[in-house]
């Protein structure tokens, strides 16, 4: 306790002591020991948690009277006990620790947010360090920077994530802060409920309340035209009182159809961040990160095997790891190359859908069949490199989510049914001669790997 | 598996355990009961991971084997069946055809392998106390239990194993109630444990008037065995406050009160306290105590009770909700009611080693 405490706190004794009585004053305030006072809060030391449930509980009122005595003005008031110093006082929600009936709800704060989905678990690399960067910065200082906040990306790259980990960190360090984080389907699910129900004012009044609003996949509000109104009210009241907004999308505003323009101009407003798929160090990152949280060990190969594997979506990354990781502790089975790609069979070959492009499928086929690739865009068909090209445009059709006229496109500006010709013959042949099937197999996998 | 039983029977048991069935829907199968035929009777058991109680009825089993089936679903069939006979017979696929008269049902279940197991007590301290002790002492605390979830270590009732004695805590930050049992039990089993509240209600709904208890402390669990019932729950991890610090050293006045006729008359008068202020105000006066509550533009009580009071003319206010919960709870006839002065504590006791602090309320005089 310094010197400047000590006098403040003799100062605050006695203006408490006609207060309370002599025995209270004697029993609860002569432990207290005043350890920090700043022109906002003063922070209080007790021996244990009794003081401060029963000083909370019941002299509140007498201590915040005599602060206002003492100083001039009402402080924030706040307690450390000797137990608590390490604990729950300053730490995030999840360190609390009971094993009582209603203890989920505490750790969830209320709001279902995953504990885990904080800040310190989030891996950063060059694809998310702008998203992540705002992030932080709306959380340390909401509705100052950046406001509303819009982050966009695809599937499994973060977007929920850093979400979460805004209400979190503002809920750990205010517990006081109103935060409210949910998906814009339950936004509408309680819109439709309050129009039928008749509690519209009940509706608007609890999340225009709101100093942190969270609200999820934004793109499910496009065609709902009432509901997007009802949000555009709240998103104004909101912004003008100077609360902090985060939306999240899988497109940016611009690109969401059926979305009204004043909506998206409004979401435009503040900053837009972009998550793009991890590269393969942040991948490996990601990986580490998550095997240590769980405790598995493998060996480094497999970890380098799935993050070059795996490259569009986290969640599936993280998907795979668990599938390893349980397979190993499972069988307690070596694990080899063979048997994590059969282990991973599904996930593997959905990943190649994703990433071979009409582009190498034509420099594969032309240096299989050792034709130039300029010939697979060529107008010239010989039979030796007419074939080839059909080969290519059916594993274009096979591989690739591309239309045919992309194809016929991509192939020196063919016309559909020269595509659809090709894919014809090509499964024709594939049926009649078995060298020829064996070939186009061998590509197929080539490609995929 | 194929039994049957008689409709009170199976009611009975089911009644036994249908509480603790989880009302979270994220696993099935904790909303599901699990039933095991075995010679002669069927064992019910429900758990939410939190709580679990296994229970049993009397049973013709003609084919022993074990399913789950939804618990709610099951009682509210089993309870409107016409017939007092009624026979199960559960196929392969955990499918449960119910007979009952000229009644018919057949509810879907879920494989017993599913049904998380309740927790083994190995090396666990075990202490046996009547049911009867148990019963009172938890009835006599567990109202002041705190349902303040951010104090989550006094959402449960402090089990105190100490030099011979049980004590049983419970607090809320404004009022504490305690009482002490004597136990016998070796050195060793001294501990500090904090029941959860779920587990408190359901131990009081269980307990009986005859027969024993057998407590069994595992690290973080505990279990009450009740001969044919069995609770078992997690504990609330953490420090227990330091209650003793509550409790008033000496008191200035002690009046004597008839338990009922004090209850009645709070009774009256806080139906005339405000929801607001919500507070009663005890006048004390030469072998009168004046009891008023006044709600502006509402109205006011007064009621006067005959008491031998000696002390010093004074007032204190306090909460009639929380100084009526102990009188409901208590079954003595004469409680004595200890003071200070207007701004300290208040104490409740009886004959009996009981205590229960009320802190007054502040009144604007």
């Amino acid at each position: 306790m310094d010197e400047r405490c000590k006098a403040l706190w003799e100062k605050l004794s006695a203006a408490l002591k006609p207060q309370v009585s002599a025995d209270t004053f004697k029993r609860w305030f002569s432990a207290v020991e005043l350890t920090k006072a700043t022109d906002d809060e003063l922070t209080f030391h007790v021996p244990n948690n009794i003081y401060q449930f029963w000083i909370e509980s019941n002299h509140m009122t007498a201590l915040q009277s005599a602060i206002t005595d003492a100083v001039g003005a009402p402080r924030t008031v706040r307690f450390l006990t000797a137990e608590s110093d390490d604990d729950n006082d300053f730490s995030a929600p999840e360190a609390r620790k009971t094993n009582g009936s209603g203890h989920s709800k505490t750790v969830g704060l209320g709001l279902s947010l995953n504990p885990r989905n904080t800040f310190e678990s989030f891996v950063v690399g060059p694809n998310n360090q702008i998203a992540h960067a705002a992030c932080l910065a709306v959380a340390q200082a909401p509705a100052r920077t950046y406001n509303p906040l819009f982050i966009y990306g695809g599937v499994g790259l973060g977007k929920t994530h850093l979400m979460q980990a805004i209400g979190q960190y503002l809920w750990a360090k205010k517990k006081t802060s109103k935060v409210m984080y949910l998906s814009s389907e339950l936004f509408i699910n309680e819109f439709i409920d309050a129009i039928q129900h008749n509690t519209l004012v009940k509706f608007r009044k609890r999340y225009r309340q709101a100093d942190l609003l969270l609200i999820d996949d934004i793109q499910f509000l496009a065609g709902k035209e009432r509901s997007q109104e009802e949000f555009f009210h709240t998103f104004n009241t909101l912004f003008d009182g100077h609360k902090q907004i985060v939306l999240s999308s899988d497109r940016p505003a611009s690109e969401i159809a059926n979305l009204e323009h004043r909506l998206v101009s409004r979401f435009e407003w503040g900053l837009t961040a972009e998550l793009q798929p991890p590269d393969i160090e942040t991948r490996l990152a990601i990986l580490r990160k998550k095997a240590r949280a769980l405790e598995i060990k493998l060996h480094d190969d497999v970890y380098q095997f799935l993050a070059t594997r795996i490259r569009s979506n986290v969640r599936r990354l993280e998907g795979a790891l668990m599938r390893v990781a349980s397979f190993a502790s499972l069988s307690g089975k070596e694990l080899t190359q063979e048997t994590i790609e059969h282990l991973l069979k599904d996930i593997l070959l959905e990943e190649r859908r994703q990433t071979v492009t009409i582009e190498q499928i034509q420099r594969k086929v032309a240096e299989h069949f050792d034709v130039r690739l300029a010939d697979m865009t060529s107008k010239r068909r010989p039979a030796s490199i007419a074939f080839p090209r059909q080969v290519a445009m059916y594993l274009a059709r096979e591989l690739t989510k591309a239309s045919l006229n992309e194809i016929g496109d991509a192939f020196g500006g063919r016309d559909h049914g020269t595509v659809l010709h090709a894919c014809k013959l090509v499964k024709k042949r594939m049926h009649e001669q078995d060298n020829i099937r064996q070939t186009i197999s061998f590509i197929d996998s080539a490609l995929q790997r | 598996m194929k039994f049957s039983a008689t409709k009170e029977k199976l009611l009975e048991g089911l009644q036994q355990v249908q509480n603790v069935v989880s009302t979270r829907t994220t696993l099935p199968i904790l909303s599901n009961v699990l039933l095991q035929a075995k010679e002669g009777a069927v064992h019910l058991t429900t758990t939410d991971l939190d709580v679990g109680v296994r229970g049993s009825f009397e049973a013709n089993v003609d084919k022993t084997g074990a399913t789950t089936l939804p618990a709610r679903r099951l009682f509210t069939i089993i309870r409107e069946l016409p017939s007092s006979e009624i026979s199960v017979e559960v196929d392969g696929k955990n499918a449960a055809s119910i007979r009952s008269g000229q009644s018919f049902f057949k509810i879907l279940g879920l494989p017993e392998e599913e049904f998380p197991p309740l927790p083994k007590f190995e090396n666990a301290k075990v202490v046996t106390m009547r049911q009867k002790d148990l019963h009172d002492g938890l009835r006599k605390t567990a109202y002041a239990i705190s349902t303040d979830e951010t104090r989550y270590v006094l959402n449960g009732v402090l089990f105190s194993f100490k030099e011979n004695k049980l004590t049983l805590v419970a607090t809320d930050g404004r009022r504490l109630a305690m009482l002490d049992i004597e136990l016998e039990f070796p050195r060793s089993h001294e501990a500090d444990i904090i029941v959860p509240t779920k587990a408190v209600t359901e131990l009081q709904r269980l307990l009986k008037d005859d027969g024993e208890v057998k407590i069994s402390v595992g690290s973080g669990q505990i279990a009450f065995d009740l001969n044919n019932t069995l609770l078992v729950s997690k504990l609330i991890e953490g420090n227990y406050p330091n209650y003793k610090q509550v409790i008033p050293s000496e008191a200035k006045e002690r009046v004597t009160l008839e338990r009922e006729t004090f209850l009645n008359s709070l009774r009256r008068v806080s139906l005339l306290a405000s929801d607001k202020s919500n507070s009663i105000k005890l006048n004390f006066s030469k072998n009168n105590i004046e009891i008023t509550a006044n709600t502006p533009e509402v109205g006011e009580a007064k009621e006067s009770l005959p008491v031998a009071y000696k002390g010093r003319d004074f007032s204190i206010a306090f909460n009639p909700e929380f100084l009526m919960a102990p009188l409901r709870n208590l079954t003595e006839d004469e409680v004595f009611f200890d003071l200070i002065d207007e701004m300290s504590p208040g104490v409740l006791k009886i004959q009996t080693p009981f205590l229960y602090v009320l802190m007054p309320m502040r009144v604007s005089s």
